[in-house]
């Protein structure tokens, strides 16, 4: 019997429906971003991003199943992403779910959202434990260690900013636009490492912290600028990223040889940078370690790799009753 | 025929089953900051105790705002999934007209408290026919004068919603279809103000 979960993620700025086949085959999905309309406060607005999501949620609902040639009747499972994130938006994937769930009595099934990053890998192959997780994004930068399907132990996280914030705040010190992350990427391989920076956080534990590092590049333009002289973004750039990719190289490879594990995903929104994503390719060959890295499409917040979790979810018998609340913030277990 | 009313766009959730003119369930409580995880057991309750199941529904009427931009959501989002899913129509209905239900005068003003002097305002008559259009407006700058119904915390008569009057007042009206029912928040968000006073 096969199972199809038609999963929903609003966790930001992304509306989108998917469904998937006994957890690795995407059958369908629609991702409707309102970045464009972001773009213009220079961030995600989060009362206007859950005004989009309650306008697009069902349309969204209704292309995935045109799209995937399906009813609802073939559907076996729903599922959520409950959190963390934008609790507003959460909210309306959230009881977008718990009425398809009670009108067509089918399980509802609660899927964290880092849950959902880390089985993004499980639609390209599927995974192979134990494995250690490098989870970075906008909103997260975590190592987690699984030693089989659904269990995650969190090695270390973010102390401050998460990999992607910091991103976008160096981006705005030096005049790129909103989202900056993939341009300061783009230059950053154009530049020069000319620019002294610290090595953020580089000490014996898993954690991260990249408020420090976001502050000296701050304070360096000021200087700079007071001066008289122009900073140069490029090298600014490659500054930056090289410090913040070898401090992320580093810990995970640590993490992989305390833990003894030879496979590594990487996942969330930051796992598209081209500079990490070389030195990653490089540091596993060199070490003799499996390396998965999403296709950029399945790196981005989608509900393709909610519909994923949600199918290991569902296989342990993870149900969510009709009170399930949206959670800005959450442990993932 | 049967319905579902739902309305959540204050700290007062109400839900009923109306089957053929009468009601067979209604909840009306206050349950403030609760409204998302209350709302589905709270229709699922509804459906058991009327004893129908969501497939038999003909329509359904769902408060669509002015209140609580989250509030509207939540009971919103809801009606409009539910709606597609059964591939029925929906009528949406103004809190402010729900809320001005309640007392029979010639003039009923509803207001919900929309903070720093500024109210959520409409005015109906006793049939429900709007006076004074919902909107966004400063308490004092109300000209209208007549019986004021609201939950908050002004000089005005506590809401005890007549769902029946509603339901008649709106059972013809045109439907709308579930993709469209959306909010009427009566409010630009503050940074679409901003961005507006910026570009002035």
């Amino acid at each position: 019997m096969n199972t199809y979960i038609l999963a929903i993620e609003t966790s930001c700025d992304e509306t989108s429906v998917s469904i998937i086949k006994n957890g690795q085959e995407e059958i369908a999905t629609v991702i409707l971003s309102q970045m464009d309309t972001h773009a213009n406060y220079g961030g995600v607005v989060p009362e206007i991003a859950s005004r989009m999501h309650v306008e697009n949620i069902t349309l969204v609902i209704e292309e995935t199943l045109k799209k995937a040639n399906m009813k609802m009747d073939n559907i076996t499972a729903i599922a959520v992403t409950y959190g963390p994130g934008l609790i507003g938006s959460l909210l309306i994937g959230l009881m977008a779910a718990k009425t398809l769930a009670f009108t067509y009595n089918k399980p509802l099934i609660p899927v964290h959202h880092i849950a959902g990053h880390i089985y993004a890998n499980n639609l390209v192959k599927r995974l192979e434990f134990p494995l250690i997780a490098l989870v970075i994004s906008g909103g997260h930068t975590e190592l987690i260690y699984m030693k089989e399907d659904y269990s995650f132990e969190k090695l270390g996280g973010t102390l401050d900013d998460a990999v992607g914030e910091a991103y976008d705040k160096v981006a705005r010190v030096i005049n790129v636009p909103y989202p900056g992350g993939p341009l300061v990427d783009k230059l950053a391989h154009q530049g020069e490492d000319t620019y002294t920076l610290p090595l953020p956080l580089d000490d014996n534990t898993y954690n991260f912290s990249f408020s420090g590092i976001k502050s000296a590049v701050i304070n360096l333009a000021h200087n700079e600028r007071q001066k008289g002289n122009d900073i140069v973004p490029e090298n600014m750039a490659t500054s930056f990223q090289n410090r913040v990719v070898e401090i992320l190289t580093k810990k995970t490879i640590k993490a992989l040889k305390e833990y003894n594990v030879n496979n590594l995903i990487v996942a969330g929104g930051v796992a598209a940078n081209k500079g990490l994503r070389e030195k990653l390719t490089e540091e596993c060959q060199k070490n003799n370690i499996k390396l998965t890295i999403p296709e950029i499409k399945y790196c981005t917040d989608n509900a393709a790799m909610i519909g994923a979790a949600g199918y290991y979810a569902y296989k342990l018998g993870r149900r969510a009753d009709l009170t399930l609340n949206s959670k800005a913030s959450d442990k993932l277990n | 025929m049967k319905y579902l009313y739902i309305d959540s766009a204050t700290a007062t959730l109400v839900v009923a089953i109306i089957i053929d003119g009468k009601i067979s369930f209604i909840y009306n409580k206050e349950v403030g900051k609760d409204m998302s995880s209350e709302v589905m057991p709270v229709i699922e309750q509804a459906f058991h105790q009327a004893k129908i199941t969501p497939n038999e529904l003909d329509k359904i009427f769902a408060v669509n705002g002015p209140g609580s931009f989250t509030g509207i959501r939540v009971g919103l989002t809801v009606a409009k999934t539910m709606a597609w899913a059964l591939n029925i129509p929906v009528i949406p209905i103004s809190a402010l007209e729900a809320i001005a239900s309640t007392s029979n005068q010639d003039v009923n003003i509803a207001l919900i408290d929309a903070r720093r002097g500024y109210v959520y305002a409409g005015a109906y008559d006793r049939n429900l026919d709007p006076i004074m259009e919902d909107k966004h407006i400063l308490l004092e700058d109300i000209t209208t004068e007549g019986t004021f119904v609201s939950y908050d915390d002004f000089d005005a008569i506590k809401p005890d919603i007549d769902i029946m009057k509603i339901i008649k007042k709106h059972e013809n009206d045109n439907c709308v279809n579930p993709h469209n029912l959306n909010p009427k928040y009566l409010k630009l968000t503050e940074a679409e103000e901003n961005l507006r006073k910026k570009n002035d």
